[in-house]
């Protein structure tokens, strides 16, 4: 046998000697022909050179780079196990919430910093996507991109990908042509199956470092741990036959036999941080402030919703994507503001996407909107406010309804700060800090707070409902996080008769998911099985023109995610039977 | 070897080096840069240093920490400057030739004497390299080498390379660089050799370690296939031991010690030089150069070790030792093999050390196979 033919490989009696740099002759051919920098140059030469010199891992040089991240011990610790012990191939398997994706963009950062990695892959799920990109930019300063097109592979030296997208062609061949310094795989308990294009799509890519994420390696059954760790390091568990005899308590194959052997094994690629008691967060407690419409506000919505059910099976067929992204934009829109809705029903009314009888009934909807100057979830939300007497954050979709809730706080006498996306990054450390000091509101857009640490408050109000689960529970991340002491309170206001009531139902009263910890609604979202985007789903339900059929469509969805619920608890049991001390408890 | 320089400071001269106005506040440096900083760190024309991330935000301000982009552009710019440089050694009076002889060990409480047989300006040549050992992680040093018009050659410490310098503003072209520079890697070489050899077994040892791994994993793999199917496709077989080959790839991609060096900077120093006949009580005399900015008594060499750095303990029955083997009991200090020295052999250029050469293509499949063979 012998080896495919890239670069020669080292010989065992070979000796290795110095390599000097070609550049070495061009400073020798320029060196003193002309008078050079000054002394003082040279010697900054000299220590710039010993300013950017790398010794092994011997420290993590990358945490004071890192921006908004709280330094904890469990996640310093396991940078360094995953650098120095595991050499950058290993299972980050902690439990959910203890921070899994900043440990690997540590380990990532200091391959960077010390020039080890040039070329990094990230592959996700597709609704994580965008989540990871954000993350690396504004902790980490690295700059990745989201797989756009099938050039990236070769233009972008730090990507994320889904998987979904990725071990598909024409982009499976380009991902794979090119050697990866570090592959990233979030959500790695779907590659739990080795025969799985998945499995096989990660093992054909050719990489110097691997680490792969997830909180519950072990789904089912003993196979998905075999696979997943041969995929990193294939021999670690032995064959799969041995594995099988040693290690599995046959004929099922969800049992274990010879736990301790076999987690010692693990600890060679495995890390698994689990909460200690000083790392379980408060609870949550959730209030629900359902409110009736007014009578104009009610007529708004109605119409709203019937102009968007009938555009949206439109005799002329199927509606392009783009036109049908904006129909949802407008019922999330109607849901959060008439404020909000107003400037779209505007744009709309001008829009050749649109029929002219279409646009005809936009711009009277627009007329409608505009005629309403208060609206009566603003006025719950008031009534609220004057029942509590400590720091709120106050968050919506829409920067016209924060605008509007900025007017209506402020002449209500609340001192306000805001937050949105269109203010510099200057503006926004301020609003940050003067709502730490004196204001007693935080009212921000999504772009709230992401890395910032808001935990001096511990209240959360939903004023709208961003129809994606996920984008709720970083809103209330932003409080109920490591650090947080004190209980905290998550209160929802919504519209009845609305889609916001719809994922009321389904969030709250079918899986509780406001008591979650941060982290396990990805894993059972995941559990869905569902290819189609949480938001999708709702506006499928939501455009059905038979009552009825919405109904039941919703209890569909809401006995799926049910199950759903169910196989996470199942999974987390199971894994910790499997695990449980692979890792270590960490304290705060 | 040697531990990096505090960042603040640093940054701060550099950017008044390249021109910049600095004022320098308790949390925030603020900068004015001229043109030229401003295009090579992609900066405005006035910005706000942190040296903290958390107070980075202020002001924008630019973020100066490991890994930081404005650091690694400013490390860039500077590593581009400063390349070569002339500076004098700068004494005055004869006084301090008897002072070094002292520092060597052959002050006038030894028994021997020297006389000074003229004392001239003389040219050294001090070069500054990055030296970088690379396998799957990496491991780098800055290492100075001086070299001298009669080919001695030594490692410099970092505290000594600005000792009793001063700019020496008249340009002149060291004759010989080529050569200098050619003894000045073979010093390299022989100086980092120990450390370069333990690299080299360190990452083979993980290699071989992963090697043994992958063909016990393959190997069995397939033997349990056949086991279960005699009879079955050869197809999969091929499958399985197509990947064996891809993981054996990576795992020599990743493992594959590599060792370089890249010449920083040169300086060439103009040092008052004395000749000096040094005399030994049993009547030995040697040709010997001082130079007052190193202090090294160049031609003596321990008798012991075979070192020429010194200093030097005289003795009328041991001859000439250096220090450190004097300090030793008599039995550890007798000579083990052939004499170090850090004077390298002459003719024969950098990086062929060896005649091997550690990535040949014999040695490709013997490097594999024969951990493969290992039980």
């Amino acid at each position: 046998m012998s080896l495919p033919a890239r670069e020669p490989p080292p010989s065992a009696d070979a000796s290795l000697t110095l390599r000097f740099d070609d550049s070495d002759r061009d400073l020798l051919a320029r060196a003193f022909r002309t008078p050079g920098d000054g002394p003082r140059a040279w010697r900054l030469n000299g220590e710039a050179h010993r300013i950017s010199l790398v010794d092994g891992f011997d420290r993590l040089l990358a945490w004071p780079v890192l921006r908004g991240v709280t330094r904890y011990d469990h996640q310093e610790r396991t940078a360094l196990r995953v650098l120095r012990e595991m050499r950058g191939r290993g299972i980050l398997a902690d439990e959910v919430g203890l921070g899994k994706t900043i440990e690997a963009g540590l380990i990532l950062k200091e391959y960077a910093v010390r020039g080890l990695v040039q070329r990094a892959l990230v592959l996700t799920p597709a609704a994580l996507t965008d989540q990871w990109r954000e993350e690396m930019e504004t902790k980490f300063s690295l700059p990745f991109s989201v797989l756009r097109s099938v050039r990236d592979w070769d233009e972008k030296p730090f990507l994320i990908a889904s998987m979904d997208t990725a071990k598909r062609e024409p982009h499976r061949r380009s991902a794979q042509a090119r050697p990866w310094d570090l592959i990233i795989v979030d959500e790695a308990h779907r590659l739990k199956n080795r025969f799985s294009l998945n499995w096989r799509f990660v093992a054909g890519l050719s990489k110097k470092y691997m680490l792969l994420l997830t909180a519950t390696p072990v789904q089912n059954d003993m196979d998905e741990l075999f696979n997943l760790v041969t995929l990193l390091k294939p021999g670690q568990l032995h064959t799969y036959d041995r594995f099988l005899e040693r290690y599995v308590a046959s004929p099922d194959r969800r049992v274990p036999m010879r736990v301790a052997e076999l987690r010692g094994l693990l600890r060679d690629v495995m890390v698994r941080n689990r909460r200690g008691i000083a790392f379980t967060l408060p609870p949550r407690r959730v209030h629900s402030l359902a409110v009736r419409l007014s009578p104009a506000e009610r007529r708004l919505y109605d119409d709203v919703t019937e102009f968007v059910r009938d555009a949206y099976w439109s005799a002329s067929g199927r509606l392009p994507w783009t036109a049908r992204l904006t129909l949802m934009v407008l019922q999330r829109e109607i849901g959060s503001s008439t404020f909000a809705v107003s400037e779209t029903l505007r744009r709309l009314a001008q829009s050749p996407l649109f029929r002219a009888d279409e646009r005809e009934r936009l711009e009277a909807l627009r007329q409608d909107a505009a005629a309403i100057s208060s609206n009566v979830k603003a006025d719950r939300l008031c009534a609220f406010l004057k029942s509590v007497d400590e720091k709120v954050l106050v968050f919506t979709q829409y920067r016209r309804t924060l605008l509007h809730l900025l007017e209506v706080l402020e002449a209500d006498g609340y001192r306000v700060a805001a937050y949105h996306g269109g203010l510099s990054s200057a503006a926004k450390d301020a609003a940050v800090r003067t709502f730490r000091e004196d204001r007693s509101i935080f009212l921000s857009t999504e772009a709230g707070g992401e890395g910032r640490n808001l935990q001096f408050a511990r209240t959360v109000v939903n004023y709208d409902l961003p129809w994606n689960p996920l984008r709720i529970e970083q809103r209330i991340g932003r409080v109920h996080r490591l650090g947080q002491e004190r209980e905290v309170h998550v209160v929802n206001v919504w519209a009845e008769d609305t889609v916001e009531a719809n994922l009321m139902e389904l969030l709250d009263r079918k899986i509780h998911m406001f008591e979650l910890v941060v982290g396990e609604l990805d894993l059972i979202l995941g559990n869905l099985d569902e290819r189609r985007s949480f938001e999708d789903l709702m506006m499928d339900i939501w455009v059905l023109r038979q009552a009825e059929e919405r109904r039941s469509a919703l209890r569909r969805l809401g006995d799926s995610l049910v199950r759903a619920r169910a196989q996470y608890e199942q999974v987390k049991e199971t894994n910790e039977a499997v695990l449980g001390e692979t890792g270590e408890a960490v304290s705060a | 070897m040697s531990d990096a320089p505090p960042l603040r400071p640093f940054v701060l001269e550099a950017l008044r080096d390249l021109g910049a106005s600095l004022s320098d506040g308790e949390s925030l440096v603020w900068v004015q840069a001229p043109e030229t900083v401003q295009r090579d760190l992609e900066v405005p024309a006035n910005f706000a240093l942190a040296f903290d991330a958390e107070r980075s935000r202020e002001f924008d301000a630019e973020l100066v920490a490991p890994g930081s982009y404005f650091l690694e552009r400013l490390v860039s710019v500077v590593v581009r400057r400063g390349r070569w440089d002339m500076s004098r050694c700068d004494v005055s009076g004869p006084e301090w030739i008897s002072d070094a002889l002292i520092e060597c060990g052959l002050g006038p409480e030894t028994a021997v004497t020297s006389r000074i047989n003229g004392v001239e300006d003389e040219l050294l040549l001090l070069f500054t390299f990055h030296v970088t050992l690379l396998s799957d992680e990496k491991r780098e040093s800055f290492r100075l080498v001086a070299v001298s018009p009669d080919g001695s050659v030594w490692s410099v410490d970092l505290d000594r390379v600005e000792l009793g310098l001063i700019p020496h503003p008249s340009p002149e072209i060291p004759s010989d660089l080529e050569r200098a520079y050619l003894l000045a890697t073979e010093s390299l070489c022989v100086l980092t050799a120990g450390e370069v050899e333990r690299f080299r077994t360190w990452s083979l040892g993980l290699l071989e370690e992963e090697v043994r791994r992958i063909f016990g994993y393959f190997d069995r793999t397939i033997d349990e296939l056949r086991e279960s199917d005699p009879s079955g496709s050869t197809d999969l077989i091929r499958t399985v031991m197509a990947e064996r080959d891809r993981r054996l790839t990576e795992a020599v991609e990743r493992f594959d010690p590599r060792a370089s060096a890249s010449l920083c900077s040169i300086r060439a120093i103009l040092v008052p030089t004395a000749r000096v006949q040094v005399e030994f009580p049993d009547g030995t005399r040697i040709e010997s150069t001082l130079d007052a900015w190193s202090r090294r008594l160049r031609g003596l060499v321990c008798r012991i070790c075979g070192s020429t750095a010194g200093p030097w303990r005289p003795s009328s029955r041991d001859g000439l030792r250096c220090v450190p083997c004097a300090s030793k009991p008599a039995e550890s200090a007798r000579p083990r093999g052939r004499p170090r020295s850090d004077t390298p052999r002459r003719g024969r250029r950098a990086g062929e050390a060896s005649a091997r050469s550690p990535r040949g293509s014999k040695a490709r499949s013997r490097g594999a196979s024969s951990v493969r063979r290992r039980p």
